[in-house]
């Protein structure tokens, strides 16, 4: 699929008359940028790619002089290209900024190893200290060992909860200030749709911000640089700069309605290409009205992580894990919470429904 | 052998387009040797009724999403829906919600 | 990289299989007809009775129509509106207590012009409808789309709304409205019964070249959208009604809702998917029909004789992808086949929402769309999406310069504010500079209507529409001259500023 996008980026292949670039009208076109229907060839490309992530930051000034900046990599495209684009910022524009590389591993066989030797080689070529983290470590348990106590069809939500944390206290260790995420443009419009879907309507209102402040205890603050690019535009650009990247789906992940938003929005995309902006831009201007129930955080009553409930997401699914009782986390099961915080059992009935698990 | 029988079918809502525009048709569907059931029928319009576009009337084998049948004036999901077994007379309306038609 | 970064709960319910041949779950004897969502099934009659209660109950939940209020039902047609008629006409059939007490009129757009059909068409398609509204006996309005383009400006301008009834005056309304006037009481104009306007074919002419200008089906429903909005508005206005119910229903709007986000519209989605939309000040849009799910109304349109007429629409037969609209209308209809709970909880997105600028207090039309008259939503902070494809848009377009050393993080930079223009009315236009400096009468005023002259007036998604087109000039003059209005009042503005001690408090220029 990368390639296919690659390719449907390019422009003037079919076409006699070379298609100058819009930019330095030199040059020629090499692609055309989906945001904004301009051609540009690889210079003015690469300049205009950075030079917008420059000003993301800056607009909404999400660092200051002498932060510590860890940045989630996972061997993927997006967060290597912006452990590269960080890197030269950083560098070009004097931000005085201290980054690092801030790994999970997740423990999924033929999948994670395989990124976290990509991530080794960043670490090399971008001279960035590295930092892995792993869910075995954290919890006890590897993805490999949980999928199979769960099965493939809540797995996701495991991982999700999990990498939350995990990068968290990875951050804590390295006292690091703050994260930033690799999530692209059409990640957020993905999410908006998601939301929207599902009717989350807390969700949707935080999901286009481009940084959480510090929530709390435990929880370092977030930021989105990539916000405004384009997947294609990433793409194009770890392709032209040959970067080094792993490009592997995850073997675990077959959500079913995020597939469904995900198609949908590349469908939308392909109407309209300027569809991903469209959606943040509409994300970035909704507001809840009064009145509308919003959950009060709080901090789990076990590790004191930030949650909503008694017991935070990542301790309820490890404690079904850890009892045999895999259902427990994925539904909704808040009024159990008290009763595991104090230790009590479960009645019969109550464990005989968080036991059955759909494969 | 199951006999031939005859139905009575009405598309509306945009559905009848797909059609000419008619939107009754009385039909005799042919002697077969299993009893004739809704996925079948499907089959049967679009081989010789659908005139047009068969992608905005079938998709997979049942009806577009979006198009709604009623068996005998009650709602298909109350019938088993492609599994129904057509009888002799019965009714079966095909209303498309659609803006699309 | 892995999209699972947050918990989501697994909400949804996939379908389940009803058994076959249940029972009505409210009456439990009859045997079911219909199937409701969550799996209810009524029989015929419970079925009827619900689907008028919700009717009452939906106006009656919200207060918005007064007993005696004038109500013009926007009927195109379609199954949806129909239905609303036929519940309109149910109502004021009822007893005393359970009664409607509006005066109804009906309005028909004929789009006929523009989405392809024949003056025979058109003709026939009127005459159909015009059997059914005058079994009604309620006035009725047949408006051709082609007067559009006879409109005033002001149907753009945001009017003040006439007086406030706020919702405790409700019940007190309701009292003096039984004491004086107990019985129906609708007069229907006396109506040349062929009463079809006639369309001059020019008019016809101009309106599809207006239509075509837009180089996408997108821009086309958008436009088509808008115009009729304005037309309703405008007839409405001129025949003394104060509220236009609006036919559409809860898989439309869920559809509408996700067509907006999608298109930028996310500020709007309150006016654009809520029960009553203001933006027009003394004119207030109602949505009665919005509990209502497609099937229940075609099911009870079928079950009960509630005629429509199947109108072809810009969409009629087009493939999925030919539309934004469009392909969201597969896309909802096709997820609610595997999950049932997809329409509704769309919907239900719309009753937690409102609008991020909130109701601008102002009666200053300047900070409203031209086109959709909603509050604009461009003057948004540096870091938005509007501002990033600005940003985009400006570094596609400019050599980069030589590189300097000095940029530094902080303080914040120069570089940005003045290399991003805002607020300027030629600001980052798609690279046509309109000469402010050659012109002597200014960048705005210049006699050919430009896109780019048009971006400061429009709203993030409105502008989207106009970028699709080809040119502007086949606008109709009620806009055009609009623009050219607030274009001379925001210069005027421009050059008085500096004397005015605090801008735009306490100024305000009469018309």
């Amino acid at each position: 699929p990368q390639i296919q996008s690659f390719r449907a980026g390019l422009v003037g292949d079919f076409v006699n008359m070379p298609i100058l670039c819009s930019s330095c009208a030199e040059k020629r076109a090499m692609l055309k940028r989906p945001k904004t229907g301009h051609s540009l060839c690889k210079e003015c490309f690469f300049w205009a790619f950075e030079e917008e992530v420059h000003r993301t930051i800056l607009a909404a000034n999400l660092f200051q002089p002498g932060e510590i900046v860890g940045i989630a990599a996972s061997g993927g495209k997006d967060s290597t290209v912006l452990a590269h684009v960080m890197k030269l910022l950083n560098d070009r524009y004097n931000y005085g900024l201290e980054l690092m590389l801030l790994s999970v591993d997740e423990g999924i066989t033929g999948y994670r190893d395989d990124s976290l030797e990509t991530v080794k080689r960043n670490q090399q070529q971008y001279e960035l200290p590295l930092m892995i983290v792993s869910y075995e470590e954290l919890y006890g348990w590897t993805m490999d060992a949980i999928v199979k106590q769960v099965g493939l069809k809540n797995n996701c939500t495991f991982c999700g909860v999990f990498r939350r944390q995990a990068l968290d206290r990875g951050a804590i260790m390295l006292k690091v200030d703050k994260i930033c995420t690799g999530h692209n443009a059409d990640d957020v419009a993905e999410t908006v749709l998601m939301n929207v879907m599902r009717g989350d309507i807390a969700r949707l209102r935080r999901c286009t911000a481009i940084s959480t402040v510090s929530e709390g205890d435990g929880v370092v603050p977030r930021c989105k640089p990539l916000k405004y690019a384009y997947e294609k535009e990433i793409v194009l650009y770890a392709y032209f700069k040959k970067l080094d990247y792993f490009s592997t789906e995850c073997i675990y992940s077959p959500n079913a309605y995020r597939g469904h938003a995900r198609t949908f929005l590349k469908d939308l995309e392909s109407v309209r290409p300027s569809s991903i902006m469209d959606i943040i831009h509409s994300g970035e201007n909704l507001s809840v009205r009064d009145g509308v129930k919003m959950p009060v955080q709080g901090t789990c009553g076990r590790c004191g992580y930030i949650s909503s409930q008694a017991l935070c997401k990542a301790c309820v699914l490890l404690e079904g894990l850890n009892r045999g009782l895999p259902r427990l986390g994925i539904g909704k099961h808040h009024r159990l919470h008290e009763k595991l915080l104090s230790q009590q059992p479960l009645t019969e009935k109550e464990e005989r429904k968080l036991k059955s698990v759909d494969f | 052998m199951a006999a031939p029988i005859a139905i009575h079918l009405e598309f509306g809502g945009g559905a009848e387009l797909l059609f000419n525009g008619v939107k009754e048709h009385h039909v005799t569907l042919p002697s077969q040797s299993e009893p004739w059931d809704l996925k079948q029928l499907l089959v049967w319009i679009q081989r010789n009724l659908l005139k047009e576009r068969p992608e905005l009337f079938v998709q997979g084998e049942s009806v577009r999403p979006g198009i709604l049948v009623l068996i005998n004036d009650a709602d298909w999901e109350l019938m088993g829906e492609l599994d129904y077994q057509l009888q002799d007379q019965d009714n079966i309306v095909f209303i498309s919600t659609l803006h699309g038609g | 990289m892995c999209q699972v970064d947050e918990d989501y709960h697994d909400g949804l319910d996939r379908a389940e299989v009803p058994s076959v041949f249940k029972k009505c779950v409210k009456c439990k004897e009859a045997s079911a007809a219909v199937v409701i969502r969550a799996g209810d099934t009524f029989c015929r009659d419970c079925f009827k009775e619900y689907f008028i209660h919700k009717f009452r109950a939906m106006l009656g939940k919200n207060r918005i129509i007064f007993p005696g209020d004038k109500v013009l039902l926007a009927v195109s047609g379609g199954s949806s509106s129909c239905s609303m008629l036929s519940q309109v006409q149910e109502g004021l059939s009822q007893n005393a207590h359970k009664k409607l007490r509006f005066l109804p009129g009906i309005v028909y757009i004929d789009e006929g012009g523009v989405v392809g059909q024949s003056v025979d068409e058109r003709v026939r398609t009127v005459a159909e409808l015009q059997a059914v509204f005058r079994a009604t006996g309620f006035p009725f309005y047949v408006v051709p789309l082609e007067q559009v383009l006879d409109l005033p400006s002001s149907v753009v301008v945001m009017a003040p709304s006439s007086s406030e009834q706020p919702a405790s005056a409700y019940k007190e309304a309701v009292d003096q409205f039984l004491k004086s006037n107990s019985g129906s009481c609708l007069n229907p104009k006396d109506q040349d019964p062929t009463s079809l306007p006639v369309v001059p074919e020019a008019h016809t002419q101009f309106l599809q070249q207006l239509i075509v200008s837009a180089k996408t089906l997108t821009a086309r429903h958008d436009l088509l959208n808008t115009l009729r909005q304005h037309l309703l508005v405008h007839t409405a206005r001129t025949e003394g009604y104060r509220k236009v119910m609006l036919g559409d229903n809860c898989t439309r709007l869920a559809i509408k809702l996700l067509t907006s986000i999608s298109l930028g519209r996310g500020a709007q989605l309150a006016q654009d998917t809520g029960f009553s939309d203001s933006r027009y000040g003394d004119i207030i849009l109602v949505r009665p029909m919005r509990d209502y799910s497609a099937k229940e109304i075609a099911y009870y349109n079928h079950l009960f004789n509630v005629v429509s007429v199947f109108i072809p629409s810009l969409d009629t037969k087009t493939t999925e992808k030919a539309s934004i609209q469009r392909l969201t209308e597969s896309f909802v209809t096709k997820l609610q086949v595997d999950f049932p709970s997809t329409v509704s909880t769309i919907y239900r997105t719309s009753e937690k929402l409102q609008t991020a600028c909130g109701s601008s207090s102002t009666d200053d039309s300047s900070d409203r769309c031209l086109l959709c008259v909603c509050t604009l939503d461009t003057s948004g902070e540096n870091s938005s999406s509007f501002q990033a494809t600005l940003t985009s848009e400006q570094l596609s377009q400019t050599k980069y310069p030589a590189r300097t050393k000095t940029d530094r993080l902080h303080p914040a930079p120069v570089e940005l504010e003045s290399s991003v223009p805002s607020g300027s009315c030629c600001s980052s236009g798609g690279g046509e500079d309109c000469g402010e400096v050659e012109s002597g009468e200014g960048c705005c005023s210049s006699k050919e209507p430009e896109k780019t002259n048009l971006k400061t007036l429009l709203c993030y998604s409105c502008h989207l529409t106009i970028k699709d087109m080809s040119s502007v000039e086949h606008l109709p003059q009620y806009i055009l001259l609009e623009a050219q209005r607030r274009k001379r009042r925001s210069k005027m503005r421009e050059e008085i500023s500096e004397f005015l001690l605090d801008d735009g408090v306490c100024f305000r220029v009469g018309d």
